[in-house]
């Protein structure tokens, strides 16, 4: 088995991370992902565990709160914890692609 | 030293009588942050707030153990009006504007809050040098590490910084870093502790808890912060009760277990030597100890590398970039925002981990990844449920060294793992964990031992450590007694 990850691999996750690396650091994942993933196929190896699967911690009875309507966050202060923000809206750069536009 | 390394009880007795105020403890605190300016032990401090909440209190009734008590939080639990980062770039700027649940309750008991806690960047970390702020250091050796993520509290504890302080516990965040300075570190039964505004890292996993130089100051603490809370969904909701009640009880018929996993060849032999004393001591005074074997055990870290990634990309999708934090310059578009911020603002540990976590997550992988490792952590769990239809307790080491040097190289993407392969098991299993100080090595750095417990039973682990901690009788401040 290769020991790091082809270019594109990276690339791949990265996007599915929405994260943007530099060139050095594609380098440097292509060694350290496939260290970890790696580690993770020994779940493979795992036998002899039932079907029953456990997402929490969790033998308490669920209990939801009442629906009704409960304090609010101040408008004002939710916005300007935004990096860009003017009046009671949050600024976004543009969302449509530029080839898209017009 | 003044009254920071005393015991609680005789603090609370001393505000009670009017022979010392809250200003005087907050005074010290800070006296004691800037003389160990070194350990960089906190992110941020909060002085001008604590000084004047302390002169607030000063006419006020004084009506709890923790009545005016300085306190330290990690960074991770949001605080309002106080910054809050998470120790990574992306939160450089972040100031809440609402308290996590875990605040409201300590500013009910009238506690004061001195400053938050330096982490490893989002608790992905076991020696806290992933902190986009430095790492702290540890106050038995400057040279070592402080353990991980909760690394800033452990320090800040452990030089009587604070009196008390808050970490979080998502893979032995608490208990590791406790081990390695010598101090009491509880992470309570999932569900113990509301997580409302503790920013998530591995929801099904992350646990708050107390962190204190001594058992039943930690005992005090965590009667503080436990309780149902319609904030957090997973919050339990069970009678009220005292953490202090069997301290001091005598151990003679406890039936002990330890796994033979957590005696293997992974732990150093000074480590396992001190425990086995301490083993010998419980029985010398009437408790059974049986060594066990706990099925899956050993698979802990690969189902808590695949779950708290998984979890972990999942969570930090919400650092967007747009809505609170840091924002990257020279942006062009929406798309750009993202990956650009996330790119700039995450450490490298969090970058290796989200994407680990989002390829984990994507598409068929989640059945043949996390689903898998769901079904194995319940198997694990029924083995531990178990092995408590025999045994009170379970202990066993909480880490294979103690502190190692903070110069140690960071290139392998499996140490910060490594590391917490003895307290992973808890996490994975929901149960309550607690690191007691246990001894010494050879260079005086502290060997800690992990008592483990069965769901909701952890004024029985309180009972077993307070044993030891008054049997063994250990000189736990740094640089011998002040």
């Amino acid at each position: 088995m290769e020991d790091k990850l082809t270019r594109e691999e990276v690339l791949h996750v990265a996007n599915l991370a929405r994260i943007k690396l530099t060139e050095e650091e594609i380098e440097k994942y292509q060694v350290e992902l496939k260290k970890l993933l790696t580690d993770v196929e020994k779940i493979n190896e795992v036998e002899g565990y039932d079907d029953d699967i456990l997402i929490a911690c969790w033998d308490q009875n669920t209990e939801l709160r009442k629906d009704v309507e409960g304090e609010m966050l101040d408008p004002k202060q939710v916005v300007e914890n935004a990096p860009r923000h003017a009046g009671n809206y949050i600024e976004v750069p543009v969302v449509i692609g530029e080839s898209e536009g017009a | 030293m003044k009254y920071l390394n005393r015991p609680l009880q005789e603090v609370h007795e001393l505000l009670k009588k009017k022979e010392i105020k809250p200003i005087d403890l907050v005074e010290e605190a800070f006296e004691n942050i800037e003389a160990n300016k070194e350990l960089n032990a906190f992110i941020t401090l909060n002085k001008e707030e604590a000084i004047q909440r302390a002169k607030e209190l000063e006419d006020q009734e004084v009506d709890n153990l923790l009545f005016g008590i300085p306190i330290a939080l990690k960074d991770n639990i949001i605080t309002e009006g106080l910054r809050t980062t998470c120790g990574s770039h992306i939160l450089d700027n972040f100031v809440p504007i609402y308290n996590a649940t875990i605040v409201d309750k300590l500013l009910e008991k009238k506690m004061i809050i001195i400053g938050k806690t330096n982490m490893d960047q989002f608790g992905m970390g076991s020696s806290s040098r992933t902190s986009y702020y430095g790492a702290p250091k540890n106050p038995w050796d400057l040279n070592k590490i402080a353990g991980g993520s909760s690394g800033g509290s452990a320090a800040a504890i452990s030089s009587r910084e604070v009196m008390l302080a808050i970490g979080s516990d998502t893979g032995g965040s608490i208990r590791q870093p406790s081990s390695y300075t010598g101090i009491v570190g509880m992470k309570p039964t999932y569900g113990r502790v509301s997580r409302y505004g503790l920013v998530a890292f591995a929801s099904s996993l992350d646990q708050l808890g107390p962190m204190t130089k001594n058992v039943y100051e930690n005992a005090v603490l965590l009667n503080a912060i436990v309780g149902k809370d319609e904030k957090d969904l997973t919050s339990a909701k069970r009678e009220e009760e005292d953490f202090t009640r069997l301290i001091g009880e005598d151990i003679k018929g406890m039936k002990i277990a330890i796994p033979n996993f957590l005696m293997g060849d992974i732990v150093s032999e000074e480590v396992k030597d001190k425990v086995k004393e301490t083993i010998k001591c419980l029985e010398e005074n009437g408790a059974t100890v049986d060594y066990i074997d706990i099925k899956y055990i050993e698979n802990a870290m690969t189902l808590y590398q695949i779950i708290a990634m998984g979890e972990a990309s999942s969570n930090l999708a919400r650092f967007d970039g747009i809505r609170y934090g840091f924002q990257a310059d020279n942006i062009k578009n929406i798309e750009d925002v993202y990956l650009e911020t996330r790119g700039q603002g995450f450490g490298e540990e969090v970058k290796r981990r989200i994407m680990v976590g989002s390829y984990l997550l994507s598409g068929e992988n989640a059945k043949v990844y996390y689903n898998k490792a769901l079904s194995i952590r319940d198997d694990m769990r029924k083995e531990f449920k178990k092995a408590f239809e025999t045994y009170d307790l379970i202990i066993g080491p909480t880490t294979v060294t103690t502190a190692y040097d903070l110069t140690d190289p960071m290139d392998d993407p499996r140490k910060s793992f490594m590391d917490d392969v003895l307290v992973i098991p808890v996490n994975m299993a929901g149960l309550p964990g607690m690191n007691i100080p246990v001894g010494f090595d050879q260079n005086h750095m502290p060997i800690g031992m992990q008592i483990i417990g069965d769901s909701f039973e952890e004024a029985k682990m309180y009972k077993l450590a307070s044993f030891i901690e008054k049997e063994l009788n250990l000189d736990l401040m740094p640089g011998g007694e002040k």
